[in-house]
């Protein structure tokens, strides 16, 4: 070959030589920035699809939340107008037991309100959202008929404003000499002030 | 583009070709300036591959037979017999033609080569000194074996007459379609001597020349085949007359023209237009040019061959590049649909939230409130309507008065609550228990974190007493028992009775303590414990 085609030809595909070169760098970065572009897009593809998906679980999720809220949004607008969530104002509660025992006409009323505390549900449930929170109340109370402890106790445990089932109740007749304006009935009475604390609320707060 | 350069003993013939085309034609003096001339014109066609025809009487032809050995051996056989006999000429070839029938079965070879190189010098030195790439030098005369082939004009024995550019009259002789012998002789007429005469002289000379080399048997006859012009016809054809060893066929220049697809057709008799045709549709490999001579040609296909390879790279490059792009914005379409997608699967999102009933707090938490509500507090049971039933149900036993009521909501349906007993009055008849009667259960206690209550259940206590004769044990009893039933059948409700205003089983004893102060009233005291469980809501 060398002596076929000397140095001269050797100098003569110089620029042959080199145009190949080019050619291949410019075929292999054609190539590369392609594939690497092609790659993104892919990738961008993937994560898109992955969006989508995710997008799709949360639409799904959220018109099954829609259906399942739809049905508890009337209780649970009761709930709220009922304070369930807006904890323990406990002055609203001594004022209130101060107008049941006025209008109930008793004749001595004592109460004892102790420090709130997680209320243990039965079978140890618990609520990812929420953290259930009760004071337990005691109620001593002196009436003139067992009627009225009965009425105060019920509307008591009906009040629009808080939650308070009342779980005991100790009614007792009392001897009187017979005079009208006595009392003729006791009872101890005991129940819970309920109020839910949102989680997240604590969370974000 | 190629350039083709149709050498003879007198005019040289320059042809250019573009495709399948001869675009231009110039002829040269091979004397005189037609050199200085030639290296003029070279000067245009420096980069155009070139190819020289030769058409000379100085073109030697030898038939020989080498032993049949492998390649390399007969190549080396082959270059030194060649070296041999054309020892002062570069200009040099040999064919194989195949194998003799009988004997060793030897190799027939046929040497050929100009044994007048200074004749051909001048243009070889115009081409070098022009660095011009020469792809081959050809023997006209073996390489018109190709036109009997496509002229179909193949015989046993067949010689091919052909005019050269510089009036000269070539006849090739071919047995079999293998060239054996060919010589040119000028048309140079004597004085009342047609081409004609002259032709049949020469063919007939040229026969017997060859069956002195014993090429004819007996019955052999020589088909002559005569390119020409009809122009020249009338010229030529009268003096050709057959006989039984020579055959004269007149192959008409425009009817082969055309039958080759040579156009336009050549305007005379001369050859290399068709030769030159027949050399691009069928081309042939070099004859007499050495690789020293070709080596522009090489560099020329060299550099074409890198540059092809440069674009097929650059091509190939761009294809895959232009797929991966094409796949690249395939993807991207579809990405953008994805994003359409989302962003109307984000908007219904948007607007199912906003729809929602929030009051300001998450989905699950009202989820959890109201599930709160309805599992522990909605049906949780009332005192005072646990109560009312069972005061209906007193107010049927005006003789029976109640002292204490315990009520508890409670899981337990065995919880009872508890009770401070009352005080009792002295009854004449007593049940007495053996030993120490149990001490009373301690006060109910709710601990510091009593759990909720639930209220399953509604469990109560009634102590209350029962007014009746003096003695009249059976007759409390049955009250009580009576009351106990009217309870029991209230919707939901379940009585029994704990404690009996007297205790008449066996197992316990009854103490007795009569006197004329008993009173005439006697009031019993017992409990009774009432249950209801809450149904379901």
């Amino acid at each position: 070959m060398s002596r076929i085609l000397p140095a001269v030809g050797a100098r003569n595909l110089r620029f042959p030589w080199v145009l190949l070169a080019l050619a291949i760098a410019a075929a292999i970065a054609i190539v590369l920035g392609s594939q690497w572009y092609r790659e993104r897009e892919s990738r961008q593809t993937s994560t898109a699809e992955r969006r989508l998906l995710e997008a799709r679980g949360r639409v799904e999720a959220a018109r099954r939340e829609r259906d399942s809220l739809q049905e508890s949004a009337d209780v649970f607008r009761t709930l709220v107008e009922r304070g369930l969530l807006l904890g323990e104002h406990r002055l609203d509660l001594v004022e209130m037991v101060n107008t049941l025992r006025a209008r109930h006409q008793l004749f001595s009323l004592d109460y004892e309100i102790a420090p709130q505390r997680a209320l243990q549900l039965p079978g140890g449930r618990v609520y990812p959202s929420l953290d259930v929170l009760a004071s337990r109340v005691k109620v001593k109370l002196r009436a003139l008929h067992e009627g009225d402890v009965l009425a105060f106790v019920q509307e008591l445990t009906q009040s629009r404003q808080g939650f308070y089932p009342l779980d005991r109740c100790l009614l007792r007749r009392v001897d009187s000499a017979g005079e009208a304006l006595q009392p003729h009935v006791e009872a101890e009475c005991s129940f819970e002030w309920i109020t839910l604390k949102d989680k997240n609320a604590n969370r974000a707060g | 583009m190629r350039h083709f350069l149709y050498l003879t003993n007198s005019r040289l013939v320059s042809m250019i070709t573009q495709g399948k085309r001869i675009a231009a034609r110039r002829e040269f003096a091979v004397s005189g300036m037609g050199a200085s001339e030639l290296d003029r014109y070279l000067a245009s066609y420096v980069d155009a591959p070139t190819y020289i025809f030769t058409d000379l009487s100085e073109e030697d032809f030898r038939l020989d037979t080498i032993p049949h050995v492998g390649s390399r051996d007969r190549e080396a056989i082959v270059a030194r017999k060649l070296g041999q006999i054309f020892r002062s000429s570069p200009y040099r070839y040999a064919a194989m033609q195949g194998r003799e029938p009988e004997g060793r079965r030897d190799d027939r070879v046929i040497y050929t080569a100009i044994t007048n190189p200074e004749l051909l010098r001048p243009w070889v030195d115009a081409i070098e000194r022009h660095a011009i790439p020469l792809v081959g030098i050809y023997s006209a005369a073996v390489f018109s074996a190709v036109l009997l082939e496509e002229l179909d004009l193949v015989f046993a024995n067949t010689l091919l007459v052909t005019f050269t550019p510089g009036e000269a009259m070539r006849q090739t002789y071919f047995k079999d379609g293998e060239i054996k012998f060919s010589r040119l002789t000028p048309v140079d007429l004597e004085e009342g001597q047609t081409l004609g005469m002259m032709m049949a002289e020469e063919t007939t000379r040229t026969w017997q020349y060859l069956d002195s080399l014993r090429h004819f048997a007996g019955d052999d006859r020589l088909e002559v085949c005569v390119l020409v012009h009809p122009n020249d016809r009338a010229a030529v054809q009268p003096e050709l007359r057959d006989f039984a060893q020579i055959q004269y066929r007149l192959v008409d220049m425009e009817q082969a023209s055309t039958k080759l697809g040579l156009k336009p057709a050549p305007l005379d008799s001369t050859a290399e237009e068709v030769l030159v045709h027949l050399f691009l549709m069928r081309p042939s490999g070099n004859h007499f040019a050495s690789a020293e001579l070709r080596r522009f040609a090489s560099l020329r296909r060299a550099r074409l061959a890198l540059n092809q390879v440069s674009i097929a790279i650059l091509v190939a490059g761009v294809a895959w590049g232009g797929y991966n792009i094409f796949r690249a914005l395939q993807g991207n379409q579809a990405e953008q649909e994805l994003v359409r997608d989302i962003a109307r699967l984000d908007r219904e999102y948007d607007e199912i939230t906003r729809a929602l009933p929030s009051f300001g707090v998450g989905g699950a938490t009202m989820r959890d409130v109201v599930a709160f509500y309805n599992a522990s507090i909605r049906s949780f049971p009332s005192m005072p309507e646990f109560v009312v039933p069972i005061s209906h149900a007193l107010q049927g036993h005006p003789d029976i008065q109640l002292s204490q009521l315990a009520w508890q909501a409670t899981d337990d349906p065995k919880a009872t609550p508890t009770m401070t007993p009352g005080a009792r009055t002295a009854s004449p008849v007593t049940a007495v228990r053996k030993g120490d009667a149990p001490p009373p259960p301690p006060p109910p206690s709710d601990g510091n974190n009593p759990p909720y209550a639930g209220g399953k259940f509604e469990v109560a206590l009634l102590e209350a007493s029962v007014r009746v004769g003096a003695n009249d044990y059976r007759g409390a009893l049955d009250r009580v028992q009576k009351l106990s039933e009217a309870i029991a059948h209230l919707p939901g409700y379940r009585c029994e009775v704990v404690e009996s205003p007297l205790d008449v089983s066996t197992s316990i004893a009854i103490q007795g303590k009569h006197s004329s102060a008993d009173p005439s009233m006697l009031e019993a005291r017992f409990v009774l414990r009432v249950m209801r469980e809450r149904t379901p809501a």
